[in-house]
């Protein structure tokens, strides 16, 4: 009997070891009922995918959502013609005012602009400083907040799905549920979201003329129409797509793909980046009663700043330059 | 039986007890805290459950009024009489007048401030605590310091029509405020005189009145849209996993909150406040301590403990109820006030237009115009002023 006891002790200690290793390695997060595995997604008590958390791209889409060689943020003729150097309102930033290059995040690497558009994007990429709407601290819009190199907090409800950003305490709400029309446009969009097996997909529509996909003056209408879908790869990082309609603006519709990741860091969270106080020297400085940053002075440089005043009264006023083709003449 | 088999039986039984005591135990331990009772507001994973869309507008103001000292609670014939009072007239937002200053002022408040017309319960006062219903005496430094602003922003407009007699021009205009500016001041040198509303970062936290709220919670996480009027709302992530507030020399607008479910109801501790937020004086001491409670289907019970040893001489606690909004009309809105920010720029754009008008000799000088005031004639009807 001795024996049998002896045998029975050992197995169970041999289990119980098992069951500890087991345990442990399953148990992660905060939520133990859905934690899953790094291999898994996940899940909701109904069964679907979780995306709560904090997440963040990690792409130079930002930037510029085509492919790119490296470039100054803003540019002007170097020694060679086809080697700028940069400009003067970023000389003294050295390698921090060029962007790496990289490949970029839409089908096709092409954005198919209406000739009037394409011109219009070349005319807000020459003038990026003066017409970027992440510059002045406005809500980035979609798709561009989700690729923003900040992070951001998904809390997946029962009938709703929110998204706070970093960036200017922005936020969107996806409704799952039956919600009456946007009653207007909205820089965020209004968001629809269904389930189509484990993929999220949303429709964005009421959408105001006034954002940007990109720091490259890449643009849309007010007839923007964007589908994402929101595929999640494992449990630490999501497949997201976007699909840009507007028939105003380009020639036909055209996918950006790209992946966001989970932040893994114990007790990882939003801090909120409330640019509007950060944006007001760049964005009213020149209205000042007496101009506040005129001189700066480096080892090898001396910058002079003069602000001035739009002449025209519609000018001054221009909060921003509307994605809207212009009037038929 | 042989040994071996012995063995394995004795063995699958004990382990088969273990795991089942095991479950049960995990059972009864909820995996995220909250204590199960018998209310039927729960989430699918368990936590009570505050979604939806709220609003705690009431007709009840913050502190009890004079007139009301010794009536916390009013009966439902003077609520009625109230509520009749209050709503027969127009008040400040009179707008017979058409085309003159108070009617414009009227418009603008008639869309984005429309007046409170009902009681949502019959107190006189949304504090509760002190029992008198009013904000606690300041501290003597924080009375010194709300003294100091009040006399530089009234110093401002001096030299104006609303000013002292004696001055032509205020003799501290060239002077910056004693801390950093949160009010309308008499003057726009730049943006930073501006208010903190007209910059379109002033609401403040904690937030009772003028807004309309969005709850929506994941396990751990509680999320509040707050859609505070006219465009200046901000979002609030509560994680709910008792973790510590950030560390003291990072500090948030709206507070860092950090929370924890006591029974059913969400406690929330908000610190980390800056200089440049300001409620009733207090500045980046301020901590709150908040408790949501849904009481029923259509209602949440939204009560707050104030806190700042630098500003008042004890804590105060004040407790608004919140109504549940219909969910498919959906009236929460995006908050734009900075991307349609014209005012500000006006501001400062008119400013300097009339100084180099006032330059030329060909307008008034604008130090010698108020500014700050106005928007508004005329005294509203508040609970408070209700005829005896």
């Amino acid at each position: 009997m001795r024996n049998v006891l002896k045998h029975v002790v050992s197995t169970m200690a041999v289990i119980a070891v098992i069951t500890a290793v087991l345990m442990f390695t399953t148990r992660t997060g905060e939520s133990q009922a859905n934690a899953g595995t790094a291999g898994q997604a996940r899940r909701t008590p109904d069964g679907k995918p979780d995306f709560s958390g904090v997440w963040q791209a990690n792409t130079l889409a930002n930037w510029d959502l085509l492919s790119h060689d490296a470039r100054p943020i803003v540019a002007q003729r170097g020694a060679y013609p086809d080697v700028p150097v940069l400009a003067a309102p970023v000389v003294a930033l050295g390698t921090i005012g060029w962007i790496p290059a990289d490949v970029g995040v839409v089908d096709g690497d092409e954005i198919p602009y209406q000739p009037w558009a394409a011109a219009r994007q070349k005319e807000n990429f020459a003038n990026w400083l003066d017409r970027d709407p992440e510059i002045r601290c406005y809500l980035p819009g979609v798709p561009r907040a989700m690729y923003l190199p900040y992070k951001f907090q998904i809390i997946q409800g029962t009938t709703k799905v929110m998204m706070a950003f970093e960036f200017r305490n922005a936020d969107r709400t996806i409704h799952l549920d039956e919600v009456v029309p946007y009653p207007g446009d909205a820089f965020m969009g209004h968001s629809v979201g269904r389930w189509d097996g484990d993929t999220l997909v949303v429709t964005v529509s009421s959408f105001t003329s006034n954002t940007w996909f990109d720091r490259s003056g890449n643009f849309h209408s007010d007839a923007l129409r964007v589908t994402e879908r929101y595929t999640p790869l494992g449990r630490d990082a999501i497949q997201y797509e976007a699909r840009i309609e507007d028939a105003k603006v380009f020639t036909r519709p055209w996918t950006i793909r790209l992946l966001l990741y989970r932040r893994l860091e114990p007790n990882a969270r939003i801090v909120p980046f409330r640019c509007m106080e950060m944006a007001e020297e760049t964005a009213l400085g020149h209205l000042r009663r007496e101009p506040l940053v005129r001189r700066w002075e480096g080892k090898t440089m001396t910058i002079d700043v003069t602000r001035k005043v739009p002449a025209t009264e519609e000018e001054l006023y221009q909060l921003y330059i509307s994605g809207n083709p212009p009037d038929p003449q | 039986m042989t040994r071996r088999r012995l063995v394995i039986v004795l063995t699958t039984v004990m382990v088969c007890g273990a795991s089942a005591l095991a479950l049960l135990a995990d059972q009864a331990r909820p995996s995220t805290g909250a204590t199960r009772s018998s209310t039927t507001f729960r989430t699918p994973w368990g936590e009570p459950d505050l979604q939806g869309i709220w609003n705690g507008e009431t007709l009840t103001p913050l502190e009890r009024p004079a007139r009301w000292a010794d009536k916390p609670v009013l009966s439902a014939e003077e609520a009625a009489a109230v509520e009749q009072w209050v709503t027969s007239s127009p008040g400040r937002d009179d707008r017979s007048r058409r085309g003159t200053e108070r009617d414009v002022a009227g418009a603008y408040n008639d869309h984005w401030n429309p007046p409170r017309t009902h009681f949502s319960d019959r107190r006189t006062g949304l504090i509760v605590d002190p029992a008198d219903g009013r904000i606690p005496p300041m501290t003597p430094a924080a009375q010194s310091r709300t003294r100091e602003v009040r006399e530089y922003l009234r110093a401002l407009l001096d030299g104006t029509a609303s000013g002292r007699p004696g001055a032509t021009r205020s003799p501290r205009r060239n002077e910056p405020p004693p801390m950093y500016n949160i009010d309308r001041m008499n003057r726009a040198d730049g943006p930073e005189d501006r208010a903190t509303m007209e910059r379109c970062f002033g609401a403040p936290m904690p937030i009772y009145e003028r807004v309309m709220y969005r709850i929506v919670q994941s396990p751990g996480q509680v999320g509040i849209y707050v859609d505070f009027g006219q465009g200046q709302g901000f979002l609030r992530v509560i994680p709910v996993d008792g973790r510590p507030h950030l560390p003291a020399r990072l500090r948030v607008l709206h507070g860092d909150s950090s929370g924890r479910w006591e029974g059913d109801t969400l406690v929330v501790s908000v610190s980390n406040f800056t200089p440049k937020s300001d409620f009733y004086g207090s500045r980046e001491n301020l901590r709150l301590i908040e408790r949501y409670t849904r009481v029923s289907e259509d209602r949440i019970n939204y009560r707050v403990t104030v806190e700042d040893p630098t500003t008042w001489t004890r804590p105060w606690t004040f407790e608004v109820p919140w109504q549940q909004q219909p969910a498919r009309a959906n009236q929460v809105y995006e908050s734009t006030c900075h991307e349609g920010n014209y005012g500000l720029l006006g501001m400062l754009a008119n400013t300097r237009a009339a100084e180099a008008r006032f330059a030329k000799r060909d307008g008034p000088d604008p130090a010698t115009q108020d500014n700050a005031s106005g928007g508004g004639t005329g005294e509203a009807r508040t609970v408070g002023n209700f005829p005896r």
